[in-house]
C-alpha cells in the first residue's frame, strides 16, 4: 500500500478468537500463494495491550496489516481500533475488519477509523478462499 | 308727431317733483306776465311816442311855418334860413325846406354833414312816412291866405333808437327778473313744497317701515299745516289699533302655543306610556289609540280611530272562553267605578290571542257629564311566563335527586329540596333556620369558609366533601357552591348542590388500583417481550456461528478428501451440509422477522420506494432472469421508515411471486392506490395461485404450502406481516388457484413531506 516494495514477508496481525475461522484462513492465505508473518492474537485484552504496545509488546513492530473480528470477547473491537488510532506507531496500520454481521453501527466505523476493508466471514469455502486474494491485494502484492 | 310730443311733455311735466312744478308755474306766469307787460309796455311805448313825435313834430312844423310866415311874406330868404336854422336844435331834424307859393325854395336847413334834396312839396299829405324818415308837409298861412309850404323831413331813427333801446330794457328786465323769479321761486317754492316732500318722505318711510310712531313735522299753519295734523291723527290712530292688533295676536299665538305644547306632552305622554290607551267618545267609537295599542290590537291608527270599539277590542274570560262584557257598557252603567280586569284575554284584529290586565275610567267633562272612556290594557303574557318559569325552576329543584340547599349570607338554611330529604334525612321543616353543621362531620364543616369566600366574590370549584346522614352514615359528595344574585346583581346567598359520589369514590379507586395492576402487567409484558426479542436476536445470530463453522468444515471436507471419501460418507456430509445450510436458512429468516421488532439505533428516514424495488431486482437479478420474468411497477412514493424493513418486505413478495410461478413468465406488477388517508400497495402476479382457505395461513411464520420442491423456510409472509403491522398497517391476499395472486398491503400515510417533522413512532 505504501507503493514501496518490501523485502521481508508481510507481517499479518490477526485478531480472531474462533479457532475454525484461524484455520480457514489460513488456508486461504496458502491457496492465494501469500506468504506472510502471521501473528493471532484471540484475546480482546491482549489486543489491547499490543495496540498500546504495552508490557511484552512494548518492542513489537507494528504489523502491515491488521484483520480484525470485532466481536471478540473482552472488549469491543472498536475499543481496539480506536486504541490502534490513537497509538502513533499503530494509527497508519491498514485495517480490515473481519465480521459475522454487517451492523450499520459496525459499517459507520469504516468511515471513522480508517478501515481499508470490511470483510463479512462467509459462509460458503469458495467465498473464504477469495479473502486470501483481498488480503494480497490489501497489502500491495 | 306733434301731438306725441305734446302728451310726452305733458307727462313729463306730471313727473316733475313738486317743486319744480311750482318753479315751472311760478316761471311761467311771470315770464308770461313779464313778456306780456313787456310787449304790451313796447307797443304802447312806441304808439304813444310816435304820436307824441307826431305831435311835436308838428308843432315845430307849425311853429316854424308861422315863424317863417315874416320871411317868405318879405321875400327874406335870409330870414327864412335863420328860422330854419334854429331847427338845428332838433338834431333829428334832416332837412327842412320853405316853399313859395309857386313851389320853389325859399329856403333849406340840412343837418350838418347831410345834403340831401328838400322834399317833393308835391306830396300834400301832412305826414308821410317813407321807410326812415318822416316828411311834414305844413302849409304857411297868413291871413288864412298860403303863402307858402314848409317840408320838413324828420329821421326816425330816434323812435328807432327808442324803440331799440325800450326793447333792450325790456328785455334785459325779462331776463332779470326771470332770474329773479328763478331764485326767489326755487327758494319760496320750498315753503310749500318742502313740507309736502316732508309728508311724502313720512308717509313713504311709515309704509315701508309700518311704523306708525313716526309722525310727520308740521312746517306751517296753513293746509298743509291741517293735512299735516290730520295725517299724524289719522297715524296715532292706526298705531293704536296696530298695536292693539299686535297684541292680540301675541296673545292669540300664544294661546294657541299653549294649546300646541299641552296637546304635544299629552300626546307624547299617551305614547310613551307603556301601556296600551285607547279613548273613545261616548258613543264608543275609538278616538285616540297609542302605538301600543296599535301594536297589541295588531291594527294601525288608521283603522281604529272611528270605529267601533266593540269591533276592535274582544275580550274573552280566559278560562271558560265566554265574551267578556264590553268595557264600554260597563264604564256607562257604572260611571263612578274604575273597572279591573284580570284573566282576560284579548283577541287581535289578527285573530291572535293574548292575555291581558284592563281597566277602564269615565272621562268626564266639565260639567260632570261624560264625554267618553279611558281603557288601559296590559299584555301579561311576559309575566304569565315569568311565572312559569319560576314554578318551573321550583319543580325541577324539588324534583332533582341530587341535594339542592340554599343558604343566606349568614349561612343559615333558607330552602332545602327533596333531594336532600332523601340524601340526609332531615326533612325541610327541621333544616329551614339551622346551620350546615348539622350535616358535616365534627370539625370538618368546610361550608362556613366556603360561604364567606362566596360571599368575598371568589369562584369555588366543584370539589369532593364529606357528609353525615341523620342515620350517622358517612358518604362522599361532589360539591358545587353557586352565589345567587338579587334583580340588582348583588349576592344575596348561595346555594349548595350536593350528589352522593360515595358509589363513584369506591369505583374510582378501584379503577385506580386496576390501572395500576394493568400498568404493572403491561410493563411486565413489555419487559418480557424485550427479553424474548433480544434473546431471539441473540440466539439467532449466535447460532450463526457455529453452523457456518459447520458448513465451512463441511464443504472443506468435501473438497479436500473426494478421493478418500466413500459414497456414502460424502452423501453423509451432503446431508450434514443440507442439513446447516437449512438451519442457516431458518436461523436467518428468524434473525431477519425478529430485527423488525426495531434496532433503536435505525431511526425510520426517508426511503424512495422506487430505490427499493430497484435494490430488490438487482438481489433477485439471477431469479429474474432465470425465469425470464418482468417485474414492474408504478411510481411509488417516499416513505419515512426503516429501509432494510422495505427491502424485506419487497424481496420477499416478489421473491415469492418468482418461486410460486406458473408455467408462464412471470409478470409481477407493483400497484399504488390512495383510499382516503390510507397508501394501498398492491403486487400482482401471474403465478400459480393460492386457494382461499390458506389464505390466512401463509401469513404464519414458517408455515409452507409447500414441500422441498420450491425452497424457503415459510417465513417470508410473516415477515412482510410483521413489516406492514408494524408500520400501522395490514396485509392480506387476493387469489385464486391458477388464477395468480394480489397480495395487497395498506399504510397510513407515512409518505415523506418535505419540512414536516415525521416522527412517527408506530408500534
Amino acid at each position: 500500500m505504501t507503493g514501496e516494495p518490501r523485502n521481508r514477508k508481510p507481517r499479518v496481525l490477526l485478531i480472531e478468537d474462533n479457532p475454525g475461522d484461524v484455520d480457514l484462513l489460513r488456508l486461504a492465505f496458502s491457496n492465494a500463494r501469500f506468504e506472510c508473518e502471521l501473528t493471532v492474537l484471540d484475546d480482546g485484552g491482549e489486543a489491547l495491550a499490543l495496540v498500546r504496545q504495552e508490557g511484552k509488546y512494548a518492542t513489537l513492530q507494528p504489523p502491515d496489516l491488521a484483520i480484525l473480528d470485532l466481536n471478540i470477547p473482552k472488549n469491543d473491537g472498536l475499543e481496539i481500533l480506536e486504541a490502534m488510532r490513537a497509538n502513533g506507531m499503530y494509527a497508519e496500520v491498514p485495517v480490515a475488519v473481519f465480521s459475522s454481521s454487517s451492523s450499520p453501527r459496525e459499517r459507520a466505523a469504516m468511515e471513522r477509523f480508517r478501515i481499508r476493508r470490511f470483510i463479512t466471514k462467509p459462509s460458503d469455502l469458495e467465498e473464504f478462499m477469495k479473502i486470501g486474494s483481498i488480503v494480497k491485494e490489501l497489502l500491495g502484492e | 308727431m306733434n301731438g306725441r310730443t305734446r302728451i310726452s311733455e305733458i307727462g313729463r311735466f306730471r313727473r316733475l317733483p313738486l317743486q319744480r312744478k311750482l318753479m315751472v308755474v311760478i316761471m311761467a306766469t311771470t315770464a308770461a306776465a313779464l313778456v306780456l307787460s313787456g310787449i304790451s309796455i313796447l307797443i304802447f311805448d312806441s304808439v304813444l311816442f310816435r304820436g307824441y313825435l307826431e305831435r311835436d313834430l308838428s308843432t315845430l312844423a307849425d311853429i316854424t311855418a308861422d315863424n317863417s310866415t315874416a320871411a317868405l311874406s318879405f321875400e327874406d330868404p335870409h330870414a327864412a334860413s335863420e328860422t330854419l336854422g334854429a331847427l338845428r336844435a332838433r338834431t333829428h331834424v334832416v332837412t327842412a325846406c320853405i316853399y313859395r307859393r309857386n313851389g320853389s325854395v325859399l329856403a333849406t336847413y340840412h343837418r350838418a354833414g347831410t345834403s340831401s334834396a328838400c322834399p317833393d312839396n308835391e306830396v300834400i299829405q301832412t305826414i308821410h312816412i317813407t321807410g326812415a324818415d318822416m316828411t311834414l308837409v305844413r302849409p304857411i298861412m297868413l291871413n288864412n291866405r298860403r303863402i307858402g309850404t314848409l317840408t320838413m323831413l324828420y329821421d326816425l331813427r330816434e323812435l328807432y333808437d327808442r324803440l331799440r333801446l325800450y326793447g333792450a330794457t325790456v328785455l334785459f328786465l325779462l331776463l332779470s327778473s326771470s332770474l329773479l323769479a328763478l331764485m326767489l321761486s326755487s327758494r319760496l317754492s320750498a315753503i310749500i313744497a318742502t313740507p309736502i316732500s316732508q309728508l311724502v318722505q313720512t308717509t313713504t318711510a311709515i309704509s315701508e317701515t309700518k311704523d306708525y310712531s313716526v309722525r310727520a313735522a308740521k312746517f306751517s299753519a296753513d293746509e298743509l299745516g291741517v293735512l299735516v295734523d290730520t295725517f299724524n291723527d289719522m297715524l296715532a290712530g292706526i298705531q293704536t289699533r296696530d298695536n292693539e292688533l299686535r297684541e292680540a295676536l301675541l296673545t292669540r299665538e300664544q294661546a294657541l302655543e299653549d294649546a300646541q305644547n299641552a296637546r304635544d306632552f299629552l300626546r307624547t305622554t299617551l305614547t310613551s306610556i307603556g301601556d296600551a290607551v285607547i279613548s273613545t267618545d261616548v258613543d264608543g267609537c275609538v278616538v285616540f289609540a297609542n302605538r301600543v295599542a296599535q301594536g297589541l290590537l295588531r291594527l294601525p291608527e288608521s283603522e281604529l280611530t272611528g270605529r267601533r270599539l266593540d269591533d276592535v277590542f274582544s275580550l274573552i274570560h280566559e278560562f271558560d272562553r265566554k265574551p267578556v262584557e264590553s268595557p264600554l257598557s260597563k264604564v256607562l252603567r257604572e260611571p263612578d267605578h274604575v273597572t279591573s280586569l284580570t284573566d282576560t284575554v284579548l283577541i287581535a284584529g289578527d285573530g291572535t290571542e293574548m292575555p291581558i290586565d284592563n281597566s277602564v275610567a269615565p272621562i268626564r267633562g266639565d260639567g260632570g257629564s261624560i264625554h267618553g272612556m279611558v281603557l288601559v290594557f296590559r299584555d301579561t303574557s311576559a309575566r304569565r311566563r315569568a311565572i312559569e318559569t319560576s314554578r318551573l325552576l321550583a319543580s325541577i329543584v324539588e324534583s332533582s335527586g341530587d341535594a339542592i340547599i340554599g343558604y343566606d349570607l349568614n349561612g343559615r338554611i333558607t330552602s332545602w329540596n327533596s333531594g336532600a330529604e332523601n340524601m340526609f334525612g332531615y326533612c325541610a321543616v327541621e333544616m329551614t333556620g339551622s346551620s350546615t353543621s348539622a350535616i358535616a362531620l365534627a370539625g370538618q364543616d368546610e361550608m362556613p369558609g366556603v360561604l364567606q369566600r362566596i360571599c368575598r366574590g371568589e369562584r369555588i370549584d366543584q370539589y369532593q366533601g364529606v357528609r353525615r346522614t341523620k342515620a350517622g352514615k358517612v358518604m362522599d359528595v361532589s360539591v358545587t357552591v353557586s352565589p345567587i344574585y338579587d334583580a340588582l346583581g348583588r349576592i344575596v346567598g348561595a346555594s349548595q348542590i350536593a350528589r352522593d359520589t360515595t358509589e363513584q369514590v369506591r369505583a374510582a379507586s378501584r379503577l385506580a388500583e386496576l390501572n395500576a395492576d394493568l400498568q404493572r402487567s403491561n410493563e411486565r409484558l413489555a419487559r418480557s417481550n424485550e427479553d424474548l426479542e433480544r434473546f431471539a436476536f441473540i440466539a439467532s445470530h449466535d447460532l450463526q456461528e457455529p453452523l457456518r463453522m459447520i458448513t465451512l468444515y463441511s464443504q472443506l471436507l468435501v473438497k479436500q478428501y473426494p478421493a478418500e471419501l466413500a459414497d456414502q460418507a460424502e452423501a453423509c456430509i451432503s446431508n450434514i451440509v443440507g442439513g446447516t445450510k437449512r438451519m442457516r436458512e431458518l436461523l436467518a429468516d428468524l434473525l431477519a422477522f425478529t430485527e423488525i421488532g426495531g434496532r433503536p439505533e435505525d431511526p425510520p428516514k426517508p426511503v424512495d420506494l422506487n430505490l427499493v424495488v430497484q435494490k430488490v431486482k438487482e438481489n433477485l437479478k439471477a431469479s429474474i432472469e432465470e425465469t425470464g420474468a418482468e417485474v414492474t411497477a408504478d411510481p411509488l412514493p417516499v416513505l419515512v421508515v426503516n429501509d432494510s424493513h422495505f427491502v424485506s418486505l419487497f424481496q420477499n413478495l416478489i421473491g415469492n411471486a418468482l418461486k410460486y410461478r406458473s408455467g408462464n413468465a412471470p409478470r409481477i406488477h407493483i400497484s399504488l392506490s390512495e383510499t382516503g388517508a390510507q397508501l394501498r400497495f398492491a403486487v400482482a402476479d401471474n403465478g400459480s395461485g393460492i386457494a382461499p382457505q390458506y389464505h390466512d395461513k401463509i401469513f404464519v411464520a414458517f408455515k409452507r404450502l409447500h414441500g422441498k420442491s420450491i425452497p424457503g423456510t415459510g417465513i417470508g409472509l410473516a415477515i412482510c406481516q410483521r413489516v406492514v403491522q408494524r408500520y400501522g398497517g395490514r396485509i392480506w391476499v387476493e387469489s385464486q388457484v391458477g388464477q395468480g395472486s394480489t397480495f395487497i398491503f395498506t399504510l397510513p400515510d407515512i409518505r415523506y413531506a418535505e419540512g414536516a417533522v415525521n416522527d412517527r413512532r408506530t408500534s
